[in-house]
């Protein structure tokens, strides 16, 4: 038997993680406050990233470290590139207007067609076209099968739970797991694995975030 | 949007109430009464018109002291008078005269404000010009932030690429009055890279280039290139980083 606890508490999730202050951030990226103010602006940066702390200097801003780092260095890799709404859309968790046939996702390499044939068998609906939400199931499921880390059998749970869950009314994408203990394994979707606990004994196969899946499928889609 | 093109117009004049819907152009003279969301190329309010919804078109303009009770998205909007706009605004251009008051945020690439306006949360833009007084309840986030001062500003904080204030062009007459008509602008805090300011009150101000001038009263300044100030500014504390 598999035994899962899972407590998700916002607070303290934001407490453990480690912070930046506006200046500091602005130090060590060496962006300036026009370009910070500008992103802030055209939604690069989620306006609940900016938290508000008091100090003995007055109200401070500051930052999820990790997080805004590694959004800053995306931001100044690809604005070469890329228009600052191109941009946007890219950082965006809400799902485009996106629509693939099969034969495009195979001729952009986003999934063989082995995957997309073994989805179509295993989700109710045989869409001609794929929306954006099946688009990131079929991904998902190729790059787990390519890794070598998940059998068939679980390839076919990540289909199963991701439809229903994406079957859902939900304000944020959670967070797949796939766990196996005994060469028995599931597979479930939470809010956030901040403070997963499981059973002594079982291994943690996957444990993907859809926010980041859906970034890094953005980047290939563009 | 729908094509608007081949929709009748919505006019009520006097008194007069309807549903919402699309149309080519909307204008409400008197005390007209509009229920439900509007979408449509023109549309204006004289006197006192009132809008229970949202409203989406190009051009708008709302003269006296119309209402609309729910949000907007224009290319160009424009209030004189005491009208107002109690959700969000989202437009490409707005021009605010009078007394226009906004509930909730204000979103635009240019905003221009020319008298008292009133903006309750957040106001961002590329381009920012405000003259006379006004008030946000937010953060105040433009590329470019020029204020000329009549009167009392405020907003919460004040963040961009450069901003400069001064005192308005009735510097004369403000300098007469100045005991009944307080000239200043009040914020917590001001961040850019290039700021000049006169006539501010606030805790902070942090950026590169800083410029303090006259009757200022600054609590910390942070900077990082250079720095000057005006004899008559008050300022606590000075640091380079």
């Amino acid at each position: 038997m598999l035994c899962y606890t899972v407590f998700v508490e916002r607070s303290r999730l934001e407490m453990s993680e480690e912070l930046l202050s506006k200046k500091e951030l602005l130090e060590v990226t060496g962006i300036s406050y026009g370009q910070l103010y500008r992103w802030k602006r055209k939604d690069l940066i989620p306006e609940d990233w900016f938290i508000r702390k008091s100090t003995f200097t007055g109200q401070e801003t500051f930052f999820p470290k990790e997080r805004i780092l590694e959004r800053i260095d995306k931001i100044q890799k690809m604005k070469e590139n890329l228009s600052l709404d191109e941009l946007a859309e890219m950082f965006s968790p809400s799902v485009g207007e996106l629509n693939l046939s099969k034969k495009e996702l195979v001729n952009r390499g986003l999934a063989s067609e082995t995957t997309i044939n073994l989805y179509l068998e295993h989700s109710k609906e045989s869409p001609e076209q794929f929306h954006f939400e099946g688009i990131l199931v079929v991904y998902i499921v190729e790059k787990l099968l390519q890794s070598g880390d998940i059998s068939l059998d679980e390839a076919k749970m990540v289909i199963q739970v991701s439809n229903d869950y994406f079957a859902k009314e939900k304000q944020s994408y959670g967070e797949l797991i796939i766990a196996r203990k005994l060469g028995v394994s599931t597979c479930l979707i939470v809010p956030s694995t901040t403070n997963l606990v499981i059973e002594q004994g079982t291994k943690l196969i996957v444990n993907l975030a859809y926010a980041d899946e859906i970034e890094e499928l953005r980047t290939k889609l563009l | 949007m729908v094509n608007i093109e081949n929709k009748g117009n919505l006019v009520i004049n006097g008194m007069g109430s309807s549903g919402g819907g699309t149309f080519k152009k909307v204008l409400i003279n008197g005390k007209g009464t509009v229920h439900g969301d509007v979408d449509c190329y023109d549309f204006s309010i004289n006197g006192t018109g009132r809008v229970v919804g949202n409203v989406k078109g190009e051009h708008g303009k709302i003269n006296g002291s119309g209402d609309i009770e729910g949000s907007i998205d224009f290319d160009r909007f424009t209030i004189d008078g005491t009208g107002g706009i109690r959700g969000n605004v989202k437009v490409n251009k707005i021009a605010i005269s009078g007394k226009g008051r906004i509930g909730g945020s204000l979103k635009g690439e240019e905003i221009k404000i020319r008298g008292n306006a009133t903006i309750g949360e957040d106001c961002e833009a590329e381009e920012f010009k405000g003259e006379g007084g006004f008030k946000i309840g937010g953060l105040l986030n433009a590329d470019v932030i020029d204020i000329s001062i009549a009167g009392e500003c405020s907003a919460k904080e004040i963040g961009g690429q450069s901003i400069k204030v001064k005192k308005g062009i009735f510097r004369f007459l403000n300098n007469l009055f100045k005991s009944v008509y307080p000239v200043s602008l009040n914020t917590e805090i001001i961040e850019a890279d290039e700021i000049e300011i006169e006539y501010t009150k606030a805790k902070m101000v942090r950026g590169k280039n800083i410029n303090i001038g006259p009757d200022c009263e600054i609590d910390v300044v942070e900077y990082t290139g250079t720095f000057t100030q005006d004899p008559s500014a008050k300022i606590k504390e000075v640091i380079k980083i």
